[in-house]
């Protein structure tokens, strides 16, 4: 070998060994970096804004602090966020008076902005004004808490503030651990305020002022959102900052890629995949799956109780009875979820007064046949059944099924796919017979579900089902301090929904979270996503 | 120089000919757009607790609470400023959105278009040189395979060989991988703007991004693309001034690239020009499958959610695309063939 053949060749190693060099240094912030995929796009970063996405909710949520927060629990050897254990978050206390009127919150004596200003009362009491003031969404939500002026919050001494409420209210400490109420700088935001719009919307739509695990990096609509690791941010699990040093939350619209992706190990975690996806990557075993049945949420078939032929109880019977609940569940969800159908009630009485429990109903055609007999409609009817286009994965071969099934006892069906807008257009003015929908609560007690979805002539009462008793119950068990009291309330109010059976509940759907298995620390929250901070790499 | 200069004033008259379709264009999306169904408030309210208070503040945010020749006339003078109004989904306004998106839309468009001619035109004159033999029949296999397949097919497809199975293509999502930093925006063409900044590592990465959404795009138009170059070049070679020129002996190529295929080019001009326009707007698909963030899936995305500022943003941009892209065509019918004047 000549002289410049081993040079070139001794060069061509020293670059192979820098590359290789590079390639680890890659690797190491690779590690670092959390990359999650999602199908929809976070589009502010204010999520009270009209129009704020789920995606906007889990970004909100690691850059802003709230007062408080929820815990976690185990469910089923699963962590799920805890309803009935309310943790400080920029509060390092808080207590609620005998009387349930006045809660009192102290704040971290350490806890600063992003921009070093330390959190004060001041800023808190901005941050609820705005929230109760502002044409935002968290007031529709605060409201639920008996929250609806701003003279409720006050500022006692620069580290505490005092909320009062009319009346006890048990979804009032809850509520404030909600996306909606986080806080702001107050300081950063009036800075940015105008004489149109007195609570800087537009300029907190596009910009942060938080407290939170971390700050935005890069914010593109509809494509990613990058954010950076807050160092100062000290209230992760044990006292420190989150793990992560970058989050890059990424749109990618097609589900087979958001699969592939997490699959060939360049995504981290993804949550929204299809379940015949989720099955076939839970058997090959490489990645973690975690599915968490969503305790707070509900699919249900519903029908318009004010409208002929489904005004007629019986009719709605008839139906209940006529649906082949099993098929659906495998065709729908694969079966990756929690059943609402086939129980058993002992003397036909609800066995808990928890919302939703599993309804005594299967598919049994000959009682479907003699309810339509009962409704005088022996020879059955036509109807349309609707579903959003968005939901079309799971909602079109259920709807296949429905038309089959219930062809067997007269009834035609014509199913309809409606584009999104049009379909809440439709709901909103309550003029679809027969669809399918979901419901979420963010506080899943019984009386939250029933005051929300089955009373008032809103348009979350998709059933527009009006019974005085029930609206009586549900407005009576809110304030109900009494725990065995609240029980047989919701004993009373299940029962109701069975015997008129406005609509019916079919399950509650798996969050599939398919991640790395070096990925831990996922918990399953109330707004179903992800909380970054929750999560850390072995 | 006097002749280009004609040329570029009378382009120019043409282009100002062309403004009242576009004013019309923009009417009638205007229009059309509110009597579709679908009240955007209520679709954009959708959060939970929301009710009629919300709505009534997005139908105002909107501009939807006025009457419609209101919002009309007020939409023409937004236009008329350069305003496009804003996109309720990303909540920026539709103008930066669209400038933001519209380059990546371009730069894959152009490569697939690139690709598509410099397939489908050797293609067709092989084809056209030797019909009915086993190279013009393999011609119309390739082709009728390339339009059966629908793009988001192949796409998929080539994602999962390439990507999924082989591991030679980069994760399909977007234009650059996410680790790496972009480079300062010039003309927000990537494979550009990585050149300007003399960074070469970023511009093979963009390019090996482009490659699969662009070929899957390009395997949908190489067939009319193919089939009107044979088309024409059969008319061509058999024409008098052909079979001149082969009789006095010049060599085939000749022939074939000089008198054949120049004569034969003017069809595939027009075709080219309305396949790009076409597939800018129409290949959403693509665009959704690799992630693309171009303006299809944008408006799209507007559409399903009956987002109307970026609806007619885009609307008004595909028809100015569109004129301007006949013009180009004109202006390549004249240097293709000067007998050709644009009037």
């Amino acid at each position: 070998m000549s002289v410049t053949g081993s040079r070139r060749l001794l060069s061509v190693v020293a670059f192979i060994a820098v590359s290789l060099a590079a390639g680890s240094v890659q690797a190491q912030t690779r590690a670092e970096t959390l990359r999650y995929v999602t199908g929809a796009s976070v589009n502010t970063l204010d999520p009270n804004i009209p129009g704020s996405t789920r995606e906007a909710f889990a970004v909100s949520l690691s850059t802003y602090d709230r007062l408080v927060s929820f815990g976690r629990k185990q469910l089923n050897g699963k962590w799920v966020f805890d309803l009935g254990k309310i943790t400080g978050e920029l509060a390092e206390s808080y207590e609620v008076s005998p009387d349930g009127l006045k809660m009192t919150f102290r704040l971290r004596k350490d806890a600063k902005f992003q921009d070093g200003s330390p959190v004060t009362a001041e800023d808190v009491k901005w941050s609820l004004d705005r929230v109760v003031t502002a044409p935002v969404l968290g007031k529709a939500q605060l409201l639920t808490g008996s929250m609806t002026s701003a003279d409720q919050f006050k500022v006692i001494d620069p580290l505490t503030i005092e909320v009062t409420l009319p009346k006890p209210d048990k979804l009032a400490l809850p509520n404030l651990a909600t996306v909606y109420p986080i806080i702001f700088n107050s300081k950063v935001a009036k800075e940015h305020t105008t004489a149109d719009d007195p609570w800087a919307l537009a300029w907190l739509k596009e910009n942060t002022a938080g407290s939170g695990a971390y700050k935005i990096e890069t914010f593109k609509p509809g494509e990613q959102v990058i954010m950076a690791r807050n160092t100062a941010w000290d209230r992760g699990t044990a006292d420190k900052s989150a793990f992560f040093k970058r989050v890059i939350v990424q749109s990618v619209p097609e589900p087979a890629t958001r699969a592939n992706l997490v699959e060939r190990g360049d995504a981290d975690l993804v949550i929204d995949l299809q379940a015949s996806d989720v099955q076939s990557l839970e058997a090959k075993g490489k990645l973690k799956v975690i599915s968490t049945p969503q305790y707070n949420a509900v699919t249900f078939i519903s029908m318009n109780n004010q409208i002929p032929p489904f005004d007629n109880v019986n009719v709605r019977r008839a139906v209940a009875f006529a649906l082949p609940y099993d098929d659906m569940f495998k065709a729908a969800l694969f079966g990756r979820g929690s059943p609402l159908f086939g129980a058993t009630w002992t003397d036909g009485k609800p066995t808990s007064g928890a919302y939703p429990i599993a309804q005594p109903v299967k598919l049994d055609l000959e009682k479907a046949k003699e309810y339509l007999k009962a409704a005088g409609m022996p020879d059955g009817f036509s109807t349309t059944f609707s579903f959003n286009v968005g939901q079309a994965s799971t909602a079109e071969p259920m709807a296949a099924l429905v038309k089959e099934s219930l062809a067997k006892i007269g009834i035609k069906v014509d199913i309809q796919k409606l584009p999104d807008a049009q379909m809440s257009t439709q709901i909103n003015e309550k003029k679809l017979p027969f669809f399918t929908e979901g419901i979420v609560a963010w506080l899943p007690s019984t009386d939250y579900f029933y005051r929300n979805f089955y009373t008032g002539n809103q348009r979350w009462n998709y059933s527009s089902i009006n019974n005085p008793e029930l609206v009586e119950i549900a407005q009576k068990a809110r304030f109900e301090p009494d725990a065995a009291k609240y029980e047989e309330d919701g004993l009373k109010l299940n029962a109701i929904h069975f015997s008129e059976l406005p609509q019916i509940p079919l399950w509650q759907p798996s969050q599939d979270a398919v991640m790395a298995s070096s990925v831990e620390g996922y918990t399953y929250q109330f707004h179903r996503q992800v909380d970054y901070r929750d999560l850390n790499r072995k | 120089m006097a002749a280009l200069g004609a040329t570029v004033i009378r382009a120019g008259r043409r282009f100002l000919s062309s403004l009242p379709a576009l004013f019309g264009v923009l009417v009638f999306t205007f229009l059309l757009m509110r009597v579709l169904p679908g009240d955007p408030a209520v679709f954009f309210a959708s959060g939970p607790n929301a009710g009629k208070e919300e709505i009534e503040v997005i139908r105002k945010q909107m501009g939807l609470d006025k009457p419609v020749p209101e919002q009309l006339m007020l939409y023409l003078y937004d236009v008329g400023s350069g305003n496009l109004g804003r996109s309720m989904m990303t909540g920026q306004m539709v103008t930066k959105d669209l400038r933001e998106r519209l380059p990546a839309s371009l730069e894959l468009t152009f490569t697939a278009l690139l690709i598509a001619l410099v397939t489908a035109v050797p293609l067709g004159v092989l084809a056209a040189l030797r019909p009915g033999s086993i190279i013009d029949h393999g011609v119309r296999f390739f082709c009728a395979l390339g339009v059966c397949v629908p793009t988001f097919v192949s796409g998929l497809l080539l994602i999962y060989v390439f990507y999924y199975l082989l591991g030679l293509a980069p994760d399909p999502t977007g234009r650059v991988d996410i680790f790496a930093s972009l480079p300062p925006r010039q003309t927000g063409f990537l494979l550009i703007d990585f050149l300007l900044a003399g960074d070469f590592d970023g511009w093979w990465a963009a390019f090996r991004q482009l490659i699969l959404p662009a070929l899957s795009m390009a395997l949908f138009v190489v067939a009319p693309l193919a089939r009107i170059t044979r088309a024409s070049m059969l008319v061509s070679l058999g024409s008098d001034f052909v079979r001149t020129a082969r009789s006095v002996g010049l060599p085939w190529w000749r022939v074939v690239v000089t008198y054949a295929l120049r004569n034969a080019i003017l069809p595939v001009i027009t075709i080219a020009g309305i396949v790009f326009s076409t597939m800018l707007g129409a290949n959403v698909l693509v665009e959704k499958v690799f992630s693309w963030p171009g303006v299809a899936s944008y408006a799209l995305d507007a559409l399903l959610s009956s987002d109307y500022a970026p609806v007619q943003g885009f609307v008004l941009l595909m028809a100015t695309v569109f004129v301007i892209v006949n013009l180009l065509v004109d202006i390549l019918y004249g240097i293709a063939d000067p007998r050709v004047t644009i009037g």
